[in-house]
């Protein structure tokens, strides 16, 4: 919430140095020239700056958010390359523009990867006002293990999801437990992966409803500044649902959460990465998602 | 030598890596290995100017490429001293931009389309589309180079440490007893060269030495089989067949050297004695063979011994190994890196003219000297906002490593792009990384579930911090914040030193009960004194305080200490044995924004103390450090925050709570914009 003020801001930031240009380039050529170069940058400035407005308005990113480790940047990559290369922590953001549906198809979408660690994870607020779709990876081989620090990160996310402004289509959630084959399926009625999507359903509505019930009746803590009460208001917001005291993904008020599994298989040797046979063991894992990604667009 | 080495892009793609042990490449794939500990720990907490990064045993150094994103990193064992991993990484930067660099362009190009129009058309890869890149084709060709230069640096540095370890072997000769080789097998390096007897040995041990060396450059291509053998070789008995030649020689060599005596040894007592380099000798030859076959396939040991000829001594690129073209685009591409770099000066003189058409075309390079000024500027800056000089220093340098190399585009000027750079950095490091949720955690730990014969902790905070800072005052605060939340709070009085610290802290108690919560006209029985008198034990103290409050059913202690001054270690054990005997949830470190320079020194020590302390007393609070700061008189210092800053880059631990005044209601939470703002307003 702290970003939304800025965001507006950015395009007008940017053109505004451009009037500065034409007196560096014509400072020697008469004053006519001056006047239609002036003349053009106002032209070019107001192309751009409604050129941004539209792609900012018509929103076609998808962003990929959720905690460390998860692999967010390696189903980019699979998305992308169409080869799961191996990855580590991220440092900054990706963001790459793939080709949806059969191939010569024009459908194409922005995915943006996000890093996780919570000293820069606040990032994917920057990227929220384009954002069509975000999905939250979950690795759901771990969070038995780490569910509240997950369950904060998505906290935080459904919190900027509600208190984005009216004018915006919302984007729409996705849940991806991610790493399902990292499970081992004990029935075999069930496959992994709705194995994962239940798991990490579970365990993200039971962290969710005690951050939820922990907020209820607390007398939180103002915040420095004046915009102290909006960020404390908001965290109750993210959490509100249609019925009952508890949190359940299907209740709350920000719109519906879609739920997927998938994995992908990293080339860990070399042989069998020259091989190709991995390239086609990684694609399958994200079908699911491709699928969801295409019914959006 | 190495155990790992990689290179990937700053968005975490892994380009390249190779892992030169077992354990190493288990440990590379998973969440805890030393790649991914050195971007958590160090770098993303913008902690990018220290040398190299110490984690598990490991020891990472890393460099960056910028205008590339790439981030080349080599971890290795701690405890080898590998002077040459800087010159290697070095190196593999230069070599690696230089040979891959279009295709690098068009990866890095493919991570920030941001237009959704089309689909980034790809020239490096030959394919038309992202999917089609194959990566490991595109870099097939780096396997070879990075064996070739890995392996030069090895022999170097061995060379070099043989080189100084040689004038001091004749000098043991005399009075060291012999060894018996079978225990020279695992000694250091070092240590095996100076436990020799004669020539014979000394030879026979830097051929050994030198095999062991080779032998772990080439682990990974399978060492097992042929080690056993060669080690047999360079390691037969005296008496055995191989040895009879250099036998004799060492006769002859011996008379010399009582001729020569403490003089510098002459160019052919070096040829003489070096028995590294492929002499036709019989023990050389034998122990070459069996090194090569550890080394290479059978299929290729033809070409390889010959290879192994040259590659001895001071192997220079383009000189060694002719028959191979790897050598040929290593030298080639290191030399035009040398020459380039003047080139690229000139046209930094070309004056400011060329700059600003570099700038007008998007394509201005930020180089070290641009930067240095504006950097030094903002350092002033950070420091007039009362950022500790070692802080704004470190923080400032971390800026400029993430920006050398960079292109700015259009009329972006240095100030801004490093303004930019700075407030990224500041967010990053005043961001908590872990949750400042007090509340949450207290009723986690108060309603996770417990075994029916365990009785419930409380949830227990301890204040630290030197004398005056106003542990007292912002503790009183916080019960009052947790007393609002319906939580029931004990205060355990520990600080039995100063005269009146109890009673002040009665009096807040007084004072807290008589204020209504939620409508009551008070909250008599929510807040509790609980007190000892002066002059006792603090750890004490303290655990009666929460025993007490587990059998009052009280949810939070809040234990007050004694303010100490960092340096005061027999106060500071006494503190860390309260830490240790107790184990609080939180330990707060409170310290007051006027400070400076001192906050370094403060955090640094109370923390170090805890945490050496604490460990060595044992208990259940082992080796427990600061899990959070309170910022007090924030109120006295207008914009100049810089305290806020120094804090969290020393401890790495969030800011919990910030006092801004007087009364009970005057504690805040810290909004990281807000900081990052006041520090870097004019």
């Amino acid at each position: 919430m702290d970003n939304d003020p800025q965001t507006p801001h950015e395009p007008a930031a940017i053109p505004t140095p451009e009037p500065i240009s034409t007196p560096y380039v014509s400072t020697t050529s008469s004053q006519t020239t001056l006047f239609a170069s002036l003349a053009f940058a106002v032209i070019l400035l107001v192309f751009v700056f409604l050129a941004r407005r539209k792609s900012s308005k018509r929103g076609n990113a998808v962003l990929l958010v959720g905690p460390c480790d998860a692999g967010k940047t390696a189903i980019l990559s699979t998305l992308v390359y169409k080869q799961t290369l191996p990855t580590h922590t991220s440092l900054q953001t990706n963001s790459s523009v793939i080709a949806l549906g059969p191939p010569n198809s024009q459908k194409t979408v922005q995915v943006v990867d996000i890093p996780g660690h919570p000293r820069i994870r606040d990032q994917f607020k920057e990227y929220l006002a384009q954002a069509k779709a975000v999905v939250f990876v979950v690795d759901a081989s771990t969070v038995s293990r780490n569910g509240p620090a997950v369950a904060e990160h998505l906290h935080r996310v459904l919190q900027a999801l509600t208190s984005l402004p009216p004018s915006q289509q919302p984007p729409s959630l996705l849940i991806l437990a991610h790493k399902s084959d990292l499970l081992k399926s004990t029935t075999s009625t069930t496959n992994s992966e709705q194995l994962a999507i239940n798991r990490v359903r579970t365990i993200l509505e039971r962290e969710l409803e005690k951050r939820k019930a922990s907020q209820v009746g607390g007398v939180g803590m103002e915040g420095l500044g004046e915009d102290s009460m909006e960020g404390q208001g908001g965290e109750v917001d993210g959490l509100e649902c249609s019925g009952g005291v508890g949190f359940r993904f299907k209740d709350w008020e920000g719109g519906e959460v879609g739920f997927v599994g998938s994995y992908v298989r990293v080339g860990r040797v070399a042989e069998v990465k020259e091989d190709g046979e991995k390239g086609e063991e990684g694609e399958s894992g994200l079908e699911a998602l491709e699928e969801w990604l295409d019914e959006l667009a | 030598m190495l155990d790992h080495c990689s290179i990937s892009h700053k968005g975490g793609v892994v380009l390249w890596s190779r892992s030169f042990t077992p354990a190493a490449s288990h440990l590379a794939t998973s969440p805890a290995s030393p790649v991914n500990s050195l971007i958590r720990e160090a770098l993303i907490e913008g902690r990018t100017t220290e040398e190299k990064f110490e984690k598990d045993g490991y020891a990472v150094k890393w460099t960056f490429v910028n205008d590339l994103e790439l981030i080349f990193v080599v971890a290795y064992q701690r405890i080898l001293q590998l002077t040459y991993v800087d010159d290697l990484l070095a190196a593999l930067k230069t070599l690696f931009v230089k040979l891959f660099e279009p295709l690098l362009a068009t990866f890095v190009a493919s991570l920030h389309a941001l237009s959704s129009g089309k689909l980034s058309i790809s020239s490096g890869f030959g394919g038309d589309t992202p999917n089609s890149w194959n990566f490991a084709k595109a870099l097939e060709s780096w396997d070879n180079v990075f064996n070739k230069l890995l392996r030069s640096f090895e022999e170097k540095a061995a060379q070099e440490r043989k080189s100084r370890l040689r004038p001091m072997a004749p000098r043991v000769v005399a009075d060291e007893p012999s060894t018996p080789p079978s225990e020279d097998q695992d000694t250091a390096p070092s240590q095996s060269a100076s436990e020799t007897v004669d020539e014979q040995q000394i030879s026979r041990n830097v051929q050994a030495l030198k095999n062991r060396l080779r032998g772990r450059g080439g682990k990974r291509l399978g060492r097992g089989s042929g080690r056993p053998e060669s080690v047999h070789g360079s390691y037969s008995l005296p008496g055995s067949d191989s040895d009879t030649p250099s036998k004799s020689k060492r006769k002859k060599n011996t008379k010399e050297q009582r001729k020569w005596g403490e003089s510098a040894p002459t160019e052919s007592d070096m040829a003489a004695l070096d028995f590294s380099s492929d002499k036709p000798s019989a023990n050389g030859d034998d122990a070459h063979d069996l090194d090569i076959q550890a080394l290479v396939d059978k299929a290729s040991l033809g070409t390889r011994t010959q290879d192994g000829m040259y590659e001895v001594k001071d192997w220079e690129f383009g000189k060694g190994g002719g028959n191979d073209s790897t050598d040929d685009v290593i030298s080639r591409a290191l030399n035009t890196s040398n020459s380039k770099s003047t080139p690229a000066a000139s046209t930094g003189s070309l004056g400011a003219l060329g700059s600003l058409f570099a700038r007008l075309t998007g394509s201005k390079v930020l180089t070290e000297e641009d930067l240095q000024p504006v950097l030094e500027g903002m350092k002033q800056h950070l420091m007039k906002k009362n950022v500790a000089k070692e802080i704004a220093d470190k923080v400032c340098e971390g800026v400029g490593e993430g920006l050398v190399g960079k292109k700015i585009g259009g009329l972006q000027t240095i100030n801004a792009a490093v303004r930019l750079a700075l407030s990224n950095s500041l967010t990053r490091i005043l961001t908590p990384k872990t949750s400042t949720d007090l509340l949450l955690s207290i009723r986690t730990k108060l309603n996770s579930p417990l075994p029916s014969t365990q009785q419930r902790l409380p949830y227990s905070i301890t204040f630290v911090g030197v004398n005056g800072v106003g542990k007292s005052t912002n503790l009183s605060k916080v019960a009052f914040w947790l007393i609002q939340n319906g939580l029931r709070v004990l205060i355990a009085a520990c600080d039995t030193f100063r005269s009146g610290a109890v009673e002040q802290l009665r009096v807040h108690v007084r004072n807290l009960s008589m204020l209504g919560m939620n409508g009551a006209a008070d909250s008599k029985g929510r807040v509790e004194l609980f007190e000892r008198g002066y002059g006792k034990d603090a750890a004490g103290i303290a655990r009666e305080a929460i025993s007490y409050a587990k059998d009052n059913d009280f949810d939070v202690v809040l234990i007050d200490t004694a303010g100490r001054m960092q340096d005061n270690e027999p106060l500071m054990r006494a503190l860390a044995k309260l830490v240790a005997v107790n184990n609080p949830d939180k330990i707060l470190f409170v310290g007051e924004a006027l400070v400076g320079n001192e906050a370094v020194d403060q955090l640094t020590k109370f923390d170090r103390a805890l945490r050496d302390f604490s460990s060595a007393s044992g208990g259940a609070g082992k080796g427990r450090g600061i899990d959070g700061m309170l910022v007090t008189k924030w109120d006295t210092v207008d914009d100049k925050v810089g305290a806020a800053l120094s804090m969290t880059y020393v401890t790495g631990q969030p800011i919990v709570f910030v006092g801004t005044g007087q009364t009970y209601t005057d504690l805040r939470q810290l909004r990281v914009a807000n900081v990052v703002q006041a520090i870097l307003s004019d």
